[in-house]
């Protein structure tokens, strides 16, 4: 759907992909496809209910958790279909992490808490670990505000913290495709500025896809942004072409605020 | 104006019936507690802990046999009971969640918490003491333990249900397992609600006198054999107050005394946990 060519790599290429949720018959998401390049920022933009937080959650497979939700089509990371039987979700989820909309630090200290993803897989070298948890909240610009409390309850941190917190939790595991869901909705305007500065900084190492109901942010952050509306995909292109000069008429009154 | 001192009468006597509602419920609860302290105290000595009762009309003697099968029961009550409620309410709350069976569950219990705990002991009664044809220890606690399991399970259900959802995805996607989410975060938020219906579970069992009656029933000999009839506090309270002897009536006040000491000190236990969790 990208006009031109582009020398891009492709991370993960959503191909005919379409989702029901359980006991429906009616597609949540219809027939999308679109590549995500790796290590830039991919926003998805649309209207409430228009799939985009579905589509997100396609991508680790968050949809398994429900008995009965369907996947058609293919999304292929790396070439290899994330969708097929065999995958294994534990290993995807490792290399897939996810930012939910409210922060949700563990009822445990701040190291635990970066530290709980590098435990299930099994390091338990005490050195190892304060060096990845250190790497991680210094990555999530966190480290100078809780190096000195790294004992203390993840829940005492301010909301924009344990975001940040909740940032280098995933991060600590390296993996190599971040999902933010509204990150910053439920954040004040210093917190969320920050935090899109520090999703910007990330893209060097990992490739990111983000949904959010904020059109200004969406500008701001991504490198490619797709619209949806009601479950299908208008229009993906390069972030400054959709917000300058959208081929279709729908992504116009919508980055122009005429509906939404 | 006229309405409006209406209202004022209203609420003036809806203040008044409602105060000394509570003021009765609270006469009643400090004359209770007021007078087995009373009583209570004057009867306790070292020898109530360390000797065993002496036969009938005879001077002397303590109630260790009492205190010694009262903590095995309630303690292997506790070891049979928590696990399976725990589990129960986890299995529940989480694996089955929002099938008909774990609603199925959840009434039944719910069934169970009202069920009259004679009847539980009877039950007992029918499948552990009639077949072998003594009573025994095993039985009372056993008997406690059904007792305990519907309390402990629906209060875990409950504190489960209580975790947010985001909480449990947020560490599915960093890729745990069920049995992880549920051991390393859900167990951790919920804990202090699951302890507390633990700890009250306990002070509950601990009190029960009918279910032990027809199970543990009463040994005026000293025994660690869970195998053999045992003696308990609460059927002793029973039979001591029942009894013709001054001397067992003072005894049985100081196992009132006691009991009564043991469970305020549980549940004062259980709200500072409560307060402290709350702090943190």
């Amino acid at each position: 759907m990208v006009n031109g060519k582009t020398d891009e790599k492709v991370k993960i290429d959503v191909k005919d992909f379409s989702f029901y949720y359980a006991k429906s018959d009616k597609p949540a998401l219809k027939n999308i496809n679109m590549p995500v390049y790796e290590n830039r920022i991919t926003a998805l933009i649309g209207p409430s209910g228009c799939g985009k937080t579905t589509l997100l959650r396609s991508f680790n497979r968050m949809h398994d958790l429900y008995p009965g939700n369907r996947y058609e089509g293919q999304i292929l990371m790396d070439g290899k279909n994330i969708l097929s039987d065999d995958i294994d979700l534990i290993d995807l989820r490792s290399r897939v992490g996810m930012v939910f909309q409210k922060p949700t630090p563990f009822p445990m200290s701040i190291f635990d808490n970066v530290a709980y993803g590098l435990k299930l897989r099994g390091i338990k070298n005490r050195s190892e670990l304060e060096g990845r948890v250190e790497k991680a909240l210094k990555q999530a610009a966190l480290w100078d505000e809780v190096k000195d409390r790294l004992k203390d309850s993840a829940s005492g941190l301010s909301g924009g913290q344990q975001q940040r917190l909740v940032i280098a939790r995933a991060l600590a595991v390296e993996p190599e495709v971040l999902l933010f869901d509204e990150p910053t909705s439920a954040l004040d305007p210093i917190s969320t500025s920050k935090i899109e500065e520090l999703v910007v900084s990330l893209k060097e190492s990992v490739t990111i896809i983000i949904v959010t109901h904020n059109m200004q942010q969406a500008a701001r952050v991504s490198d490619y942004t797709a619209f949806m509306y009601l479950g299908e995909l208008i229009e993906f292109n390069k972030t400054d072409i959709i917000f300058t000069s959208p081929q279709k008429k729908l992504t116009e009154d919508y980055i122009t605020g005429r509906f939404g | 104006m006229d309405l409006k001192r209406r209202r004022k009468i209203q609420g003036q006597i809806a203040l008044m019936l409602s105060t000394l509602a509570a003021l009765s419920g609270l006469f009643w609860l400090v004359f209770i507690i007021f007078d087995v302290l009373r009583h209570g105290i004057t009867a306790l000595n070292l020898d109530l802990f360390l000797e065993d009762p002496a036969p009938p009309g005879v001077p002397g003697g303590g109630l260790r046999n009492a205190f010694v099968g009262h903590f095995l029961i309630t303690s292997v009550a506790t070891i049979i009971g928590v696990p399976i409620g725990v589990l129960g309410g986890t299995f529940i709350a989480e694996y089955a969640r929002g099938t008909k069976f774990a609603r199925l569950v959840s009434v039944l219990s719910d069934i169970m918490v009202s069920v009259p705990s004679i009847v539980v002991g009877t039950f007992i009664y029918a499948i552990l003491v009639k077949p072998f044809g003594h009573f025994s220890g095993w039985a009372g606690a056993t008997a406690l333990a059904f007792i305990m399991i519907p309390v402990v399970l629906r209060t875990t259900e409950d504190m489960l249900k209580l975790v947010p959802w985001t909480l449990r995805e947020a560490a599915f996607a960093l890729g745990a397992s069920y049995f992880h989410v549920i051991k390393d975060v859900v167990y951790r938020a919920a804990a202090t609600g699951i302890l507390t219906g633990i700890i009250l579970a306990i002070a509950r069992v601990s009190g029960e006198t009918a279910p032990l009656l027809f199970t543990s029933f009463n040994n005026s000999y000293f025994t660690l054999d869970m195998s053999e009839p045992m003696a308990s506090l609460t059927v002793t309270i029973f039979n001591y107050a029942m009894g013709p002897y001054e001397d067992w009536h003072e005894k049985a006040w100081a196992a009132a005394f006691i009991i009564t000491v043991g469970i305020l000190i549980i549940t004062l236990i259980t709200r500072s946990i409560i307060q402290w969790r709350y702090k943190n």
